[in-house]
């Protein structure tokens, strides 16, 4: 079982998130990584009510992950997706065009699929009652089908974006997640199936059930 | 001068873009990278910006987006990517050492996922809302989240002049996404401001935008 308190590698994340929340904060990433590895992790559980002043150090937004892993830091969990992915050719293909393929679509996924439901995320949930909103929405869902279209033809009849699992399919089922509850996904079968086939890998269950277990009922604020 | 037909490496740019995206198209990131550590490059101009492309580059980028990356029988999309693997082969643009290559990265990262997407936001309500009446309600609400961003990336640069001892892919990502940030929301932050100045101010960065212009200039000369 990958969590264990006297672990090498440390995963800083929230001790207590709103119920919307969980099972989507971005720890869930790396957990994910450990567990297909088999690599024990300590959890660093801290306040995001209250969140530790010096925790601004380590992580310029005051957001979770960050993993500690002997000497090195590292905060931007596509930054520790990388840095767990090379200690494996598992997660990391070993030859220097697969290996480049993976990369490329953690990239893919951080910088040109994510921010799309980052607006989404704006446009239906926190402005969700805002008349530009309802106006705005239209047009970005057509992009994100032109998107989503184009990721489906990608993905073809593999099963993961390189063929085997990999770091890509991480960061991609990852943020595909975040599209679910606007219905987008279920247009996309070949998505919809990838998505369902790496979400139910025992690696990933174990990781959100670790994510769950660490939440407190309440916040703690003091 | 790296923009050299004969190059080994090869990356992707559009023929053609509106003028307010000139100088802003991601093959600029790596121009810039190539720029910085003196390795020539060919371009392969692949039309306009808003054409259709061959279903034969969509195999080497998904989206259709430039730059494609070649170098002998290698393939990279994705300017993040790419600069990694550059930042691979040159320690000028990537540390050895674990501890300040792992903070490169992070930052690297934290420009493409954190600070891009906020910036990245208003300019596309920008365009396309033109004309539209939800335009400015929508970019009124998305400013705050890029307004935030910034003021905790100037906290976290302070005074230093790079996120590192020395120039970074961090860098050249961070400077390269902060062009992006709308004028006065950059000027709120003197040293973010100086720091992109800084990093403009290079001439390895001068060159890489003189060539991506240059590409523009020549279409639109009807060669």
């Amino acid at each position: 079982m990958p969590v264990n308190p006297d672990a090498d590698i440390q995963i800083i994340a929230f001790d207590w998130v709103p119920d919307f929340a969980r099972g989507f904060v971005r720890d869930l990433r790396p957990r994910w990584a450990c567990e297909e590895l088999g690599i024990d992790y300590a959890e660093e559980l801290i306040s995001a009510v209250k969140r530790p002043l010096d925790h601004y150090r380590l992580q310029p937004w005051g957001q979770v992950p960050v993993l500690r892993d002997g000497d090195i830091t590292l905060f931007e969990s596509g930054a520790i997706m990388l840095h767990l992915a090379a200690k494996d050719a598992r997660l990391l293909p070993t030859g220097a065009q697969a290996r480049a393929d993976a990369t490329a679509w953690v990239f893919a996924a951080l910088n040109s699929v994510e921010p799309m439901m980052f607006e989404l995320g704006n446009v239906d949930i926190f402005s969700k009652d805002e008349e530009w909103a309802k106006l705005r929405r239209p047009g970005l869902i057509d992009f994100i089908r032109t998107r989503f279209g184009r990721l489906s033809d990608a993905l073809g009849d593999n099963d993961y974006l390189l063929g085997d699992f990999s770091i890509a399919d991480i960061a991609m089922a990852t943020v595909l997640r975040e599209g679910v509850e606007a219905g987008l996904i279920a247009e996309y079968p070949r998505l919809a199936a990838y998505l369902d086939r790496c979400t139910g890998r025992p690696a990933f269950q174990r990781a959100m059930a670790a994510q769950l277990a660490s939440f407190k009922e309440e916040p703690v604020t003091a | 001068m790296p923009v050299d037909p004969n190059a080994q490496i090869e990356i992707t740019a559009y023929q053609s873009v509106p003028p307010f995206a000139e100088g802003r198209i991601k093959d600029q990131r790596v121009r810039w990278a190539l720029e910085e550590i003196d390795r020539p490059y060919r371009e392969r101009l692949i039309g306009g910006i808003f054409e259709d492309k061959p279903v034969e580059y969509l195999a080497d980028q998904p989206f259709g987006q430039v730059p494609v990356y070649k170098e002998g029988a290698l393939t990279l999309f994705e300017s993040g990517a790419i600069l990694l693997h550059l930042g691979e082969q040159d320690e000028r643009l990537l540390p050895r050492g674990a501890v300040r290559r792992g903070r490169a990265i992070s930052w690297m990262i934290a420009a493409l996922n954190s600070v891009e997407p906020t910036l990245q936001t208003l300019v596309v309500l920008s365009v396309a809302g033109a004309e539209q009446d939800w335009r400015e309600p929508a970019m009124d609400a998305a400013r705050p989240f890029a307004a935030k961003r910034l003021a905790q990336l100037a906290r976290a640069l302070g005074d230093r002049d790079w996120i590192d001892d020395s120039f970074t892919i961090g860098d050249l990502m961070a400077i390269d996404v902060l062009r992006a940030a709308p004028i006065a929301m950059l000027a709120a932050h003197p040293n973010l401001a100086a720091y992109v100045e800084r990093g403009t101010q290079r001439p390895a960065f001068g060159r890489a935008l003189a060539a991506q212009l240059a590409a523009y200039a020549n279409h639109s000369k009807g060669d």
